[in-house]
């Protein structure tokens, strides 16, 4: 799961993007609005956590371009401005949820979670795949009740592939989401972070559909 | 016929038939002292007759243009006491030339006035929310602390931003009613305020399974900028969201010339004591649900600005009741 910090405060952009990393997210920052509307144009992300007193490009204006250009990314607004014609304006603009500084970490991961899972069309805050349980609330994986010790990248492409259930997801949409900017993305990487969850959770657990991607296979 | 239009000439032109008329009098109260004192000589009556006529007609011509030459004055502190309530943002219409400057400076007077409250609003606005970014970044400060097993020094910095959040949100809310305040004659239609209110509900509690009814006839206004109808009615239908278990309900009624919008919730109520107690500033009822009790005070506050109340029941589907009163 990837998501973008826009921020344009350093120390709340710093804590942001450690806890979100630390909480297994891939995370990009933009700290003006040019850059976040870069960024959420050019690359692929699972949800926005975007600022609304951003410098050179306003939030609502951003989120407004990027609604009317078909992004349809889920939007967390995160803002100074809280009274609520500003929060009747935000959501009409196309945010998804809407918080106000200051805020509690716990409670915006918990929203952004909740964000993240509605929009692949879950309803579980669990997410279940036969015996496989993964839990976005902890980032724990257990298969038949016994936990399962992923790395970093490895539950992220667990974690977006189960978030799309029965989907055939493709290795460059993968890509896409399990690494922030300026990664170095070799699609072969993927490849091999599905040989070890394989191996981790047995060789049936992901399907290929050979020359289309992957799927999560339950029985 | 400009000339009429002018102070002077109304005074002068005043002025000058009452002395008209105060010569045939003085001419009938003369002659009736000197014919008491010379019974000889005659007094015509016609002619006294006629005379007095015409100098009551003078008399009356006079003080009637005197009243006319001062009644823009009437008019101007009838303008100034609707400036003062708020029901005009100018003062207007046309005046005498020697008191259409005055006007003129009046009004200057109010626009300076309301810029500099204007600009000393949004001041205030600007350093409440520069505030809120660094209280932000000590609030996540303290999380880490608390990480870090320093429980203490946590504690105290939670505490404190906590403290300084509500007080910010609290002054915050107020210099937007007190600059919204001031916008006169402002009607907000209620449903507009009610949908869009909703909406955001809607989408902000979208994970959990709950039923917003909306019950507002189209032809309800209440006098009182948009704004500040959605920060009270929003505040109310948040906190409902927060308490009910699965139905909040928001309905209007109009009761004489007042609207009044009851938001009911299905959750647990609250205790009758209690009830004027979360309506005092500061207070929470229950600290599990966050920010509830500063979000009353606020409705309160507004709701008094504009000549309402607001008042918690018992509602008719087992949780809370919140009624709110403003004038239609």
């Amino acid at each position: 799961m990837r998501v973008l910090v826009a921020e344009d405060e350093p120390s709340l952009a710093r804590q942001l993007t450690l806890t979100l990393r630390r909480a297994g997210y891939a995370v990009d920052h933009a700290a003006d609005g040019e850059r976040a509307d870069l960024l959420g144009n050019d690359e692929r992300y699972d949800a926005v956590v975007l600022d609304l007193g951003l410098p050179k490009i306003d939030g609502l204006t951003l989120l407004r371009r990027w609604r009317e250009a078909g992004q349809s990314m889920p939007v967390l607004v995160l803002t100074a401005r809280a009274s609520w014609h500003e929060k009747v304006l935000g959501i009409d603009s196309g945010a998804d949820d809407y918080m106000a500084k200051p805020f509690r970490m716990e409670e915006l991961l918990a929203r952004l979670r909740a964000l993240i899972r509605r929009s692949s069309g879950q309803i579980n805050p669990e997410l279940r795949c036969g015996s496989l349980v993964l839990d976005p609330r902890t980032g724990k994986v257990t298969q038949e009740g016994a936990e399962v010790k992923l790395t970093g990248h490895e539950f992220r492409v667990l974690s977006y592939l189960m978030h799309h259930g029965r989907r055939l997801v493709s290795q460059t949409e993968l890509t896409e989401h399990i690494y922030s900017q300026g990664f170095d993305r070799d699609s072969n990487t993927v490849e091999v972070f599905i040989a070890r969850l394989r191996r981790k959770l047995g060789f049936s657990s992901i399907e290929t559909v050979r020359g289309r991607g992957y799927r999560m296979n339950a029985s | 016929m400009n000339w009429l239009r002018s102070f002077r000439w109304r005074i002068l032109l005043g002025a000058f038939f009452w002395t008209l008329g105060l010569i045939p009098v003085g001419h009938l109260v003369f002659m009736a002292v000197h014919h008491r004192t010379r019974p000889r000589m005659e007094l015509l009556p016609v002619a006294a007759g006629t005379s007095l006529v015409f100098a009551l007609f003078c008399l009356l011509a006079g003080i009637l243009l005197i009243r006319a030459a001062l009644s823009p004055f009437t008019r101007l502190r009838r303008q100034l006491t609707g400036v003062r309530e708020g029901s005009r943002p100018r003062i207007e219409g046309t005046y005498p030339i020697e008191v259409q400057p005055l006007v003129k400076d009046l009004n200057s007077l109010l626009e300076h006035r309301e810029r500099l409250l204007r600009r000393a609003l949004a001041k205030a606005g600007d350093l409440a929310h520069g505030l809120k970014t660094p209280l932000a970044v000590l609030a996540q400060e303290a999380e880490r602390a608390q990480a870090a097993d320093q429980q203490e020094l946590a504690a105290i910095i939670s505490l404190q931003v906590e403290r300084m959040r509500r007080q910010v949100d609290y002054h915050l809310a107020h210099a937007r009613a007190a600059g919204s305040g001031d916008t006169p004659g402002t009607r907000c239609h209620v449903l507009t305020a009610v949908e869009g209110l909703v909406r955001t509900l809607r989408r902000i509690y979208a994970a959990g399974a709950l039923a917003i009814r909306v019950d507002v006839p189209s032809d309800h206004f209440v006098r009182c900028p948009r704004q500040d109808v959605e920060e009270m009615l929003g505040n109310l239908l948040d906190n409902a969201c927060k308490w009910a278990s699965c139905t909040v309900t928001i309905q209007s009624l109009r009761q004489n010339s007042d609207i009044v919008v009851n938001v009911d919730d299905d959750g647990p109520g609250l205790h009758p004591s209690m009830r004027d107690l979360v309506l005092e500033r500061g207070v929470r009822a229950d600290e599990a649900a966050p920010g509830s009790g500063l979000g009353l005070a606020i409705v309160r506050d507004l709701a008094e600005l504009y000549q309402g109340t607001i008042s918690l029941e018992q509602s008719p589907v087992g949780g809370l009741r919140a009624r709110l009163r403003l004038p239609g």
